[in-house]
């Protein structure tokens, strides 16, 4: 990926295309906007004014403040700030893995079948804030989409800390911070080379850890009645972390995405009888009727599996496939709509769950909310998930979910219906703070009945956020066959073209690039109008660009 | 309604089974009935109501809406036991201990383990879901049936099984923690004194235990029960007996060191594992009351396995003991019966003796032939139906019934049977979960060095 961008002659030090503004004033006004104040409401035509981080006033009538900025939204939808159920927004990632695979067998001194507790995963006391950072991509990439809030945890493996609520910005970590130890948050996630290597040793270890916890509790208690003639009980900051979790004061969030995890959890619940939210789910309507009898609250996953990639059929290609494969791919896409239609699922059983961001990458989230709107989760239901559930799962109700006069100026602002494509996200406010965004450019439109003349040295520009690239497409068009090279300041060695196809006046190549022994390619579809061009590039997984040119000269 | 039609069904409407248990009613008529325990009835009928065998005989009726199981020229038989495999779970070996007692491999159960499928296609309908040999002390196992098609893992226990745990001898746990980590045990002796120590330290946990209820009863509030340990919870419960030890081993010499060890601290419940040298010490093993579950004809796949034969469970039968042949293989589990056969090849057994070596003799070493094993009124209905006699090497399962419901029936036996079906690829179902049951699967989860495998 990376070599693809400096193929293209990108830089990665590419600067986000947000920008916070400076603080002139902390009152601001959006105006005339049509304003969902809570999922099932709409009012048109209305203001709302966010005065020092808080909400001042809302309505139809509402007069704007002298000292306000004021934005016209006009045409534009004003949600409440998204609420993220549960992720590690913020949390820098460990700069270097400590443990290998084969940790344990070396002889670094640590035993295995014993290793130090932070080696094992077993730190429920830890808490996010001494490492919250308020500039990290995972907290700017949140808030572009609209989340204003999260619920972050710490790092780590089965027992990584507890759990607090952050608002997506401020002027350091401590800055986001609004909540601590609101959680505590669990995961099946094994120990490499060291005690508990496996699921059956992360489950083992927490039945021992929450039984000696319940022991040292009532050690503790009975030394407090009367000390004389008892041992001293022993101190343990992790069985002490655990105690709010025994006593049934702090929920468990447990990461459970697949059915057997949730079965698993549910199963220890029963046994041990702690709190739970089944956090992170992917295939819940599998037990839809175990959460709702148990009246466990879910969290479910903002990530889907990827959708099958359409492949190009060339024309008078035979679709070579056999009985077996056609009836394999039934299966695999009938999986694929349990999987999209999870949520819908929970929905209609009357399950209210908030989502997560943890393990979805930023740029499916808005796609794959469409997807699961798309399989029958209503638009109120989406937003509610992402706005008053959470509020309400984590305690936070009062402060944020919803637009309210009082409640904190945790906002976004779009440029149409949030969950349909093409919408984009204009503003957002979190804490007080305004973030502006740039309208994503609408894609060139092709026309099927004109006719485009390729052939010609073409100078191009790659918008990729913060930065523009230029290059050269030089292209021949002979008989119905177009051929090309690509070039660009950054590889002046031109890369010749693949796949060439004209249908219509929009043109589509593929640019392979061959560098450290990987190979990317770079899939343009470009418009030509005359002697201008317009178009997208997709770079793999990395994302798609707009590429915009112009003929500079014309073939001999 | 037969089990496979109603799993389409519920594939088909994307809707996933109840968490209970099911059971089912039927008459399977006119069978040659091998009840193994009670010899052989020609033209019988089996009657099966809500899962467990009501009736053996001639001329049953079915009651109203039971289904009907024409079984003429076909021979009926308990549904065949494996007492050593590794299938329908997603951990084997937590190799990070020499004892590890403390894991249970039932708490990571895997229903959706296609293997369980095919080991219903050959006729098994319970298996003895291991935990791996890396450890001379492992984890707790779990008896599981074959209830194929639920995606809760509870479903798959056998409830009411006992307890039953795995230990270890000789070069898998000398290897994982002597050479691997340089730790006892490295040698065979040290196997012995890390169980000894085990064991010895589980004493002293309970008497801490029983210090502390005396006190209590005494009405003495200060003094305070041991740490809460998982691991010695599960070893005292051994030197209770309430936990049936299956001990991996091939060495004569091993085995018995184990039985003096289990005298020593008077643990009685003990079955080996593989046991593939037991034809030496069979009359001790029989004297002592510990059970054999051998491969029939598998070995030289390390050092320690290359004094075997294929008459060792004959020579353990005829000597008295309690023998079962087991798989060790998502493979293997599939033709059980094949290896019951060779018994009869090799060492001349009746059909019954070698019937019994896949049927009521692991039920036994499971301690589950009250429930299992053998086709008596008032087990549970467990059930393999074969088109011949199932020791003939002409014999092909026809169906497999597990509580009186159909679970496999070759006349409706869809292509495509996964529960977990990949929505991002499509790929032949031949390719996937093949890798799952590779040989010496009591190793799944250990780190092996290339050279350390050629060893495996």
């Amino acid at each position: 990926m990376v070599l693809a961008f400096l193929a293209m002659g990108l830089s990665l030090q590419a600067q986000s295309v947000e920008d916070a503004l400076k603080p002139v004033t902390r009152t601001y006004a959006f105006t005339n906007a049509t304003i969902i104040p809570q999922p099932g409401q709409q009012v048109a035509g209305a203001t709302i004014v966010v005065k020092d981080g808080l909400i001042q006033a809302m309505g139809t009538n509402v007069s704007v403040p002298a000292d306000a900025k004021v934005i016209d939204a006009d045409s534009m939808f004003i949600y409440a700030g998204f609420i993220d159920g549960l992720s590690n927004a913020g949390v820098p990632r460990p700069e270097r893995e400590e443990n290998g695979p084969n940790r344990g067998r070396r002889s670094d001194g640590v035993n295995p079948g014993d290793p130090p507790r932070e080696l094992a995963g077993v730190t429920p006391e830890k808490q996010v804030r001494g490492e919250l950072k308020h500039d990290e991509k995972s907290v700017s990439d949140l808030r572009e989409l609209g989340f204003t809030a999260a619920h972050v945890v710490p790092r780590g493996r089965m027992l990584p800390g507890k759990g607090s609520i952050i608002l997506l910005a401020g002027e350091s970590g401590e800055d986001m911070l609004l909540a601590e130890g609101v959680s505590q948050f669990a995961q099946f996630s094994s120990a490499p080379g060291v005690f508990p290597a496996t699921v059956i040793g992360v489950m083992a270890k927490f039945t021992e850890l929450y039984k000696q916890t319940e022991q040292m509790q009532r050690h503790m208690e009975a030394y407090a009645k009367n000390p004389k003639g008892m041992d001293r009980p022993e101190r343990n900051e992790a069985l002490e972390a655990l105690v709010p979790v025994v006593n049934g004061e702090l929920p468990v969030f447990f990461m459970a995405p697949d059915v057997k995890s949730m079965y698993r959890v549910m199963r220890m619940q029963d046994d041990l009888g702690f709190d739970v939210v089944m956090t992170g789910v992917k295939e819940a309507w599998h037990v839809v009727d175990q959460l709702d009898g148990k009246n466990i609250p879910v969290i479910v996953s903002l990530e889907l599996p990827d959708p099958p990639k359409e492949k190009k059929k060339k024309e008078g290609e035979e679709e070579a496939m056999d009985d077996e494969m056609k009836m394999l791919q039934k299966r695999a896409s009938e999986r694929m709509t349990e999987f999209e239609s999870q949520a819908a699922t929970l929905a209609k059983a009357g399950i209210a769950f908030g989502f997560s961001t943890m393990e979805a990458s930023a740029n499916d989230i808005r796609e794959n909310l469409r997807r699961m709107i798309k399989n029958g989760l209503t638009e109120e239901q989406a937003l509610a998930s992402l706005t008053t559930n959470p509020a309400l799962m984590l305690g936070v109700s009062n402060l944020m979910g919803t637009l309210e006069e009082g409640k904190m100026g945790n906002l976004l602002v779009t440029d149409g219906n949030y969950f349909e494509e093409g919408s984009n996200v204009r503003f957002v406010m979190a804490d007080g703070h305004l973030f502006e965004y740039e309208a994503k450019k609408a894609a060139a439109k092709g026309d099927p009945n004109a006719s485009a003349k390729v052939g010609g040295t073409w100078a191009y520009t790659v918008d990729v956020p913060g930065q523009t690239a230029e290059g050269t497409l030089t292209l021949t068009q002979e008989g119905g066959e177009i051929t090309g090279q690509l070039s660009n300041s950054q590889a002046p060695e031109p890369t010749d073209i693949e796949n060439a196809a004209l249908e219509g006046n929009t043109l589509t190549f593929a640019a392979p690039i061959a560098m450290g022994g990987q190979s990317i390619t770079l899939q343009f579809t470009i418009v030509i109008n005359g002697d201008e061009m317009e178009g997208t590039v997709s770079v793999g997984e990395f994302g798609t660009f707009d590429v915009e040119g112009y003929r500079e000269g014309s073939p001999e | 309604m037969k089990y496979s039609i109603l799993f389409a069904l519920l594939l088909f409407f994307g809707v996933s089974l109840r968490a209970q248990t099911q059971t089912g009613s039927m008459l399977i008529k006119n069978g040659t009935v091998h009840t193994v325990t009670n010899g052989t009835l020609e033209n019988a009928d089996v009657l099966v109501v809500d899962g467990k065998i009501q009736e053996i005989g001639t001329n049953l009726r079915a009651p109203r809406g039971a289904e009907e199981i024409d079984a003429t020229g076909m021979h009926v038989m308990p549904g065949i036991i494996d007492a050593h495999s590794h299938i329908a779970i997603d951990a084997v070996n937590e190799a990070t201990n020499p004892v590890t007692a403390e894991v249970w491999v039932g708490d990571a159960l895997d229903p959706l383990d296609v293997s369980i499928y095919r080991a219903l296609a050959g006729g098994v309908t319970s298996s003895h879901a291991m935990h791996g040999s890396a450890n001379a002390i492992g984890g707790e196992c779990e008896t599981i049936k074959h209830r194929y098609g639920t995606y809760n893992p509870n479903d798959l226990r056998m409830e009411g099984a006992p307890r039953t745990i795995k230990f270890a001898l000789g070069e898998n746990p000398m290897r994982v923690h002597g050479e691997g980590r340089g730790i006892q045990p490295a040698t065979r002796m040290g196997v012995e004194q890390v169980i000894r120590k085990a064991f010895a330290e589980a004493e002293m946990y309970l008497k801490a235990k029983q210090k502390y209820e005396t006190a209590r009863q005494n009405g003495d509030n200060t003094v305070m029960p041991p740490t809460f340990n998982k691991r010695m919870e599960t070893l005292s419960a051994i030197l209770e007996g309430d936990i049936i030890i299956h001990c991996h081993s091939y060495r004569a010499d091993e085995i018995y060191m184990l039985m003096q060890v289990c005298k020593d601290f008077g643990v009685e419940k003990l079955c080996f594992q593989h046991t593939n040298e037991g034809f030496k010490v069979a009359p001790e093993l029989a004297e002592f009351g510990a059970g054999a579950s051998v491969f029939a004809d598998w070995w030289a796949y390390k050092f320690e396995v290359y004094y075997s034969t294929a008459y060792n469970a004959a020579i353990l039968t005829e000597n008295g003991v309690t023998t079962s042949i087991n798989s060790d293989s998502g493979e293997l589990i599939r033709h059980l019966y094949h290896e019951a056969a060779k018994t009869q090849r090799y060492g001349g057994l009746t059909d019954e003796q070698a019937l019994s070596l896949i049927t009521i003799n692991p039920a036994k070493q499971l301690g589950i032939d009250d429930r299992v094993g053998s086709l008596e009124k008032g087990k549970d209905a467990d059930i393999a139906i074969f088109s011949a006699h199932p020791l003939s090497i002409y014999a092909i399962p026809m169906k497999t019934i597990v509580d009186g419901v159909v679970y496999f029936d070759r006349e409706e036996d869809p292509a495509d049977m996964r529960l977990d079906v990949d929505p991002e690829e499509v790929m032949p179902a031949f390719f996937q979960d093949i890798d799952d049951h590779d040989h010496e699967n009591c190793m799944q989860g250990t780190y092996m060095t290339f050279e350390e495998l050629f060893r495996g």
